[in-house]
């Protein structure tokens, strides 16, 4: 993947570049936001990541300024404001995901993937396969090699987000975040005890489990 | 030049502007009082003189000159003699109690004059004496002039102008020495507020400002005073507690961070050992130190704003079932039986994000806190005042009474609890939320002590009724 990293926080920059390079994706650095809006013109990319608050110009303006030109590329900003209100202005400038510093690795690899996911599957598929678990978005079921599995609402949008991101680490964060919207960070692991849930609905009684936990990460569903 | 600080005092300005206006009001009305007796005299002796006139005027008519003459002779003896001067029709004296005419270019006819005229006092001082008279020529030409001595009338006069002005005086001085009574009392009462003003302002957070019990509006300023001191002196309080709880939150896990990374290097360098577990473990105090870090942020951020960021109207029973749905598998598996009580058709005004947290920190606790084998109920209703209330009550160790009202502020954690990693700040937030939104949040026994349980904790998030 081809990444577009804006921060003009040097060491933070590297530290991004030597580990999204490490999983294998093409990282290019800007140091600030006019810097960033001629890289973005410059050059094709899948995910840029953006930090809110630079010198010159700020992140907000950079990508509302591509967005104008019609620039689609997925965003995800970075940034140290972590407010509601903060993370609403980013989503509305457009950005499509908001990563409040101090992140975990993990957390930013996660949800750069999903971005990069995002942006393939733009398709408006009613039936979700992976592997032998098969979803029905319309009738709202669920197969495991033919076998029904009966979910809760919340189950169901929980799997269907792992399944929509099977294959890439999805993060206990992210999971809050956008199966039940709340951007707060619970004291307790809840996220844990649901997916333990899911586990043993989707896993238990076939050969092979496909719901990973990922240490230092999160969750993986894999096929 | 410095005016004496009675007189530079507010209530002392107000004092004389009221003068000024009172003043005006008096002056009009003296002014009014003048006009209508001076006036009114003055006005009696032209009647008087007019009368006079027609009655002479008719004797004229009636029996000729020589009986005038003879009028005004027997008229000069009454006792307020008015004046005469009876003239031939080219302005000769024929008779009469004055020499000659004041009126001296006389057309023919009738016309008023005010003049002085002179009189020999026993003593032998001449007194000048106003005047008024009416000068008319008679059917036969001839020329007839009365006039009154008007001195006593303007003595009068003089006596009521004297009057207004004594009045008008003691008005000022009465006004100026009540302006000086009221501003020297209402001073005393604001040099008293001002006291406690300047020793806050010198550092004595102490200074209360004396209430005296009246009830009016000093009283009330007293009170408020004192409310925002007390106020401010716990939340300063506060703020020196909550510096030693981030020194002891923080100061903790980065000595242990510290020291983890310094056992892995000397490991590494030594050639000995795998850093993986003690690299691990030190990304983990991490965590936890930027975990406190964030709940600091958020409420030093609530506090300092005063109202929650983004308020939006919801349904608080939609949040608590929600909330309710993420906590109860937790519950399950640490065997803890869960409830939820929600009453419907409630709606309340704030921050959703905020209010989540703080309800995910109620019910986080609660489970942390309550054993296996007990139980947790959630519950929401409208209180009789109309506020809606989010309640937790858990059948844990409860905190004991003396406790209750420490533990909701910044920081506090009990000493039992010292080891759980940040338990002190979740009740904290909560209680930020709750005043960011213009709500409370109490804390009281649970159900009771039931064998080994209890007594538990009840966790209420009282919010204010939406108008």
């Amino acid at each position: 993947m081809r990444i577009l990293i804006v921060e003009d926080d040097l060491q933070a920059a590297d530290a991004m570049d030597r580990g999204l390079s490490e999983l294998g994706h093409t990282c290019t650095k800007a140091a600030d936001g006019e810097e960033g809006l001629q890289a973005a013109r410059a050059g094709e990319f899948d995910v840029m990541i953006v930090d809110r608050m630079m010198p010159r110009m700020d992140g907000v303006t950079l990508v509302e300024s591509l967005r104008r030109e019609g620039d689609q590329t997925p965003v995800l900003f970075l940034s140290a404001l972590g407010e509601v209100g903060d993370r609403v202005a980013g989503l509305q400038a457009g950005g499509d995901d908001y990563l409040v510093k101090p992140y975990a690795f993990a957390e930013l690899s996660a949800r750069v993937e999903a971005l990069s996911r995002r942006r393939e599957t733009g398709s408006v598929a009613t039936v979700l396969r992976v592997g032998d678990l098969e979803m029905d978005l319309i009738g709202r079921t669920v197969h495991r090699q033919g076998k029904d599995i009966d979910l809760q609402p919340r189950e169901f949008q929980l799997l269907e987000f792992m399944m929509r991101h099977a294959g890439q680490s999805v993060t206990r964060t992210m999971l809050l975040e956008k199966v039940w919207e709340y951007h707060f960070d619970p004291q307790t692991n809840v996220i844990d005890v649901h997916i333990s849930r899911l586990r043993s609905k989707i896993d238990k009684g076939f050969d092979r489990p496909m719901l990973q936990t990922v240490r230092g990460a999160g969750y993986r569903l894999d096929a | 030049m410095r005016l004496p600080r009675i007189f530079r005092t507010t209530p002392f300005r107000l004092t004389l502007l009221f003068l000024a206006l009172f003043a005006s009001a008096a002056s009009a009305f003296l002014a009014y009082i003048y006009v209508a007796t001076a006036g009114e005299a003055t006005r009696r002796t032209d009647r008087d003189i007019t009368r006079e006139m027609i009655s002479l005027a008719s004797v004229y008519n009636r029996a000729g000159v020589d009986a005038v003459n003879q009028a005004l002779i027997e008229r000069a003896a009454s006792e307020r003699p008015f004046l005469y001067l009876l003239m031939t029709p080219d302005g000769r004296r024929i008779s009469g109690s004055i020499e000659e005419s004041p009126i001296e270019d006389f057309a023919g006819k009738p016309a008023w004059t005010t003049f002085t005229i002179t009189d020999e006092a026993p003593n032998g001082r001449l007194v000048r004496h106003p005047a008024r008279g009416l000068q008319e020529r008679l059917r036969g030409g001839e020329i007839l002039f009365v006039g009154a001595d008007v001195g006593e009338d303007e003595a009068y006069v003089m006596k009521i102008v004297r009057a207004l002005w004594g009045a008008g005086a003691l008005v000022v001085i009465l006004g100026l020495a009540g302006g000086v009574l009221v501003s020297r009392n209402v001073s005393r009462s604001m040099a008293s507020l001002t006291g406690v003003v300047d020793a806050v302002r010198n550092g004595d957070l102490g200074a209360r400002a004396p209430v005296r019990g009246t009830r009016d509006e000093f009283d009330e300023l007293a009170l408020g005073l004192n409310e925002m001191l007390d106020r401010l002196e716990r939340s300063m309080a506060g703020h020196k507690h909550a510096g030693d709880a981030i020194a002891h939150d923080l100061r903790s896990p980065l000595t242990r961070l510290r020291a983890r990374l310094e056992a892995a290097y000397l490991d590494v360098e030594a050639g000995k050992g795998d850093p993986t577990h003690a690299l691990a473990q030190a990304l983990e105090d991490t965590d936890g130190v930027l975990k406190t870090f964030a709940a600091v942020l958020s409420i030093a951020r609530l506090q300092a704003a005063g109202t929650a960021p983004d308020p939006v109207l919801f349904d608080p029973t939609e949040l608590a079932a929600d909330i309710a749905e993420l906590y109860e598998p937790l519950c399950e598996d640490k065997g803890i039986d869960f409830a939820a009580e929600l009453a419907k058709e409630l709606t309340i005004r704030g921050n959703r994000e905020f209010m989540a947290q703080a309800l995910a920190n109620i019910l986080d606790n609660a489970i942390k806190y309550t054993p296996t084998g007990g139980a947790i109920m959630l519950r929401v209703r409208r209180r009789s005042s109309g506020e809606v209330e989010f309640s937790v009550t858990d059948t844990g160790p409860g905190v004991p009474e003396e406790d209750r009202e420490r533990v909701v502020h910044r920081f506090v954690r009990l000493e039992n609890s010292r080891n759980e990693p940040g338990a002190g700040l979740g009740l904290s937030l909560v209680a930020a939320v709750a005043e960011a939104h213009g709500g409370r949040l109490e804390l009281d026994e649970g159900p009771g002590k039931v064998g080994e349980m209890g007594p538990g904790l009840r966790v209420a998030l009282i919010l204010p009724r939406v108008a």
